[in-house]
């Protein structure tokens, strides 16, 4: 029967509960009985395909390695988990909740991961309250012996006038493995949030994450996303421009590596009047790897004076290479200013040979080349050390160091 | 230094250089001018090794060695530097990035460590001088923004830079002002040496009053069709191409 390991996994699990906890968990389950993985009939979900899934067995508390993957960031506060559970922590000991916040019954992977989810990361700031280093959160998917599965739900919660710089750093290695993570950001009024997600799952892992972010007036979100790595992720970013003057800003990188399969969706619902929203999205795309990026910007009655841009551009690095790219717009008010455009491209060939005659090998140039395309997204990292990790992650040849002075 | 023999050559099925012969001693300066579309561009291109040009027939010897054989970067690497008609813009690579990595590709070619950043950044200094370029503007994107002029400049920068041994400049003083001309030949003129050999593909002969050739060749219908002395070139200006065609 499908599920039926799912359904072993959620006795065991619910046993370990008191009633009271054990009842809203049961609903969720049962929520997730009910509909299943997503497949491609689902709305949003119609280039990736999980019920795969339902066949799997997944173990809840595999015993793993809890090596890092890589070393933690130097100038940053961390918290590390290893398949859910907190295993180390550097100056942050405040940000972890071992409590789980769970949503209203949902359906899907939402449920499942309702049902299963333990805490993680809850970052509360109080009015005005700054965070004087970033945050790391390194979010680590393993498997050794058999399949894992983990399950989080993560709160950021800024009040009025608080900043944060907060990095998601997601790495999966081992065998097969599911992770799922939902996190609900609140911008209070003039608050600010700097949040870097960056995935780097390996072959065999599936990772589902969503980010559901709520912006009071004049907050801004800063958003840098970057996909990595080899497996198969789907990402959702939610944010609602609820009030005057919010601000979302978001810019995305995918370069996977061959076997990838990406999914992006990115959604900016203006729910109020005189709010801005930028989405700045660039794509290489290579052999074997097939990537996905939807945004959509929907401006709601009365959201007047919006001021939206929506830009994806992609490079086609072989004809092998699969891109689904869609700026969407759905608009209900009428003064606002919205832009939005997709591109699909290729390498520039005369660029390349130009490089090319003044002696660069091909490889070389053609990484200048691929580094220039994606400069737009790394310029807009505002934190070095994370920035020079990505661009070595990236595999690309490094900025010029040595340059006149400005 | 250079010998080229019989070379025939397409471009999209069709046939622009129809068995050229030239050649090209060490220390020699050649300029081969002719009407427009007649294949100077075309052969410039072929011996740098740029990609879309088919070699039919004929063969190309740089050194005594067959260079249709070597990547383009490899032509470079061995000395071969062709300053193009149309420098092409590539925003996001510096041209300093481009300098470097050039710089580089060539010593380790050669066997030699790569070049500490110090003396890079001295010797790009000096020979920015040499060609009035702000060393500030090179921390741009490759010719990004930069004027028809400066451009051409430019090639001209990378060329003092990376110190060919045969150095083909495809129109490099067409759109320079009489200042920019001044310009474009010292550096040529910098670089002269009884090793180097320079050809210069030119409609002007104001930058032959500059950069003296020691012959001059008109390139017509795929093949040169006549080879002189500097006066070819006063007698073309004069009488322009007309009566070589109908010869
Ligand atoms: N990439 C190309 N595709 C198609 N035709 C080409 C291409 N490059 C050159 N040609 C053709 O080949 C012929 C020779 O061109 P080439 O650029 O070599 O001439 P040229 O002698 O340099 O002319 P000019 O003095 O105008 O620069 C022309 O008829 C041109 O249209
Ligand atoms: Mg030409």
């Amino acid at each position: 029967m499908p599920l039926s390991s799912y359904s072993t996994q959620f006795e065991r699990h619910a046993n370990a509960l008191t009633a009271a906890e054990r009842a809203p968990r049961s609903v969720q389950f049962a929520r997730f009985l009910d509909s299943g993985f997503p497949s491609r009939d689902e709305e949003h979900w119609h280039y990736t395909d999980l019920t795969a899934l339902s066949d799997r067995s997944f173990e809840p508390e595999g015993q793993t390695a809890e090596a890092l993957p890589q070393p933690l960031l130097d100038d940053a506060d961390a918290l590390v988990y290893l398949n859910g559970r907190l295993l180390s922590e550097r100056g942050a000991a405040d940000w972890h909740s071992d409590a789980a916040e769970l949503p209203p019954p949902s359906r899907g992977v939402d449920a499942l991961n309702a049902a299963f989810a333990t805490g993680g990361l809850r970052l509360r700031l109080s009015q005005g309250e700054r965070l004087t280093r970033p945050l790391q959160v390194v979010l680590i998917s393993r498997s050794d012996a058999q399949p894992t599965m983990s399950h989080q739900r993560h709160v950021i919660e800024l009040g009025d006038q608080a900043e944060a710089t907060v990095l998601l750093d997601f790495v999966g290695d081992g065998g097969e493995r599911l992770a799922t993570h939902f996190f609900e950001l609140r911008l209070g009024r003039g608050a600010r949030l700097n949040l870097y997600r960056i995935q780097n799952e390996a072959a065999g892992g599936t990772l589902v994450a969503r980010i559901d972010a709520k912006l009071s007036r004049d907050a801004k979100l800063n958003a840098v996303t970057v996909d990595l790595g080899a497996g198969l992720a789907r990402h959702d970013l939610d944010i609602n421009l609820a009030e005057a003057g919010a601000e979302a800003d978001v810019a995305g990188l995918y370069a996977a590596q061959a076997g990838a399969h990406i999914d992006n969706l990115v959604r900016v619902v203006h729910s109020a009047a005189h709010c801005r929203s930028r989405m700045n999205v660039r794509g290489l795309v290579d052999e074997r790897t097939k990537a996905i990026f939807n945004g959509k910007v929907l401006v709601q009655p009365g959201a007047q004076k919006t001021d939206s841009e929506q830009r994806i551009a992609n490079l086609l690095l072989s004809r092998k290479a699969e891109v689904n790219a869609k700026p969407d717009l759905e608009i209900y008010a009428d003064d606002v200013k919205c832009a939005h455009g997709a591109t699909v491209g290729q390498l520039d060939q005369v660029a390349l040979s130009y490089l090319r005659s003044r002696g660069i090998p091909k490889d070389v140039a053609r990484g200048l080349l691929l580094r220039a395309f994606a400069i737009e997204i790394l310029d807009r990292f505002d934190w070095p050390a994370l920035r020079a990790r990505v661009e070595a992650n990236l595999h690309l040849p490094s900025e010029l160091t040595t340059d006149f002075e400005p | 230094m250079l010998e080229i023999n019989n070379l025939h050559a397409r471009v999209d099925d069709k046939e622009i250089l129809k068995g050229l012969n030239l050649a090209i001693r060490p220390g020699e300066v050649h300029a081969i001018m002719g009407p427009n579309g007649a294949g100077k561009s075309t052969l410039s291109n072929v011996i740098a090794g740029r990609e879309g040009y088919d070699v039919t027939s004929g063969e190309i010897l740089f050194e005594n060695q067959d260079l249709l054989a070597l990547e383009p970067e490899t032509r470079a690497c061995e000395g071969i530097f062709l300053g193009f008609q149309y420098p092409v813009e590539i925003p996001g690579v510096s041209n300093m990035t481009l300098l470097k990595a050039a710089m580089n590709a060539r010593r380790k070619h050669r066997g030699q460590d790569e070049i500490p950043p110090g003396d890079f950044l001295a010797w790009v200094r000096d020979r920015a001088k040499l060609v009035k370029i702000d060393p500030k503007m090179l921390s741009r994107g490759v010719n990004e923004g930069f004027s028809g002029g400066e451009k051409k400049r430019n090639e001209i920068l990378q060329m003092l830079i990376l110190e060919p041994r045969l150095m083909i400049l495809d129109e490099t003083d067409s759109g320079l002002d009489i200042d920019a001309l001044k310009v474009v030949s010292d550096g040529i003129n910098a670089l002269r040496s009884p090793e180097r050999s320079t050809v210069l593909v030119t409609h002007y002969q104001r930058l032959l009053d500059y950069v003296q050739p020691d012959f001059v060749h008109v390139l017509a219908r795929g093949r040169i069709v006549k080879s002189g002395g500097p006066e070819l070139a006063k007698e073309l200006e004069e009488k322009g191409y007309g009566w070589l065609e109908a010869a």
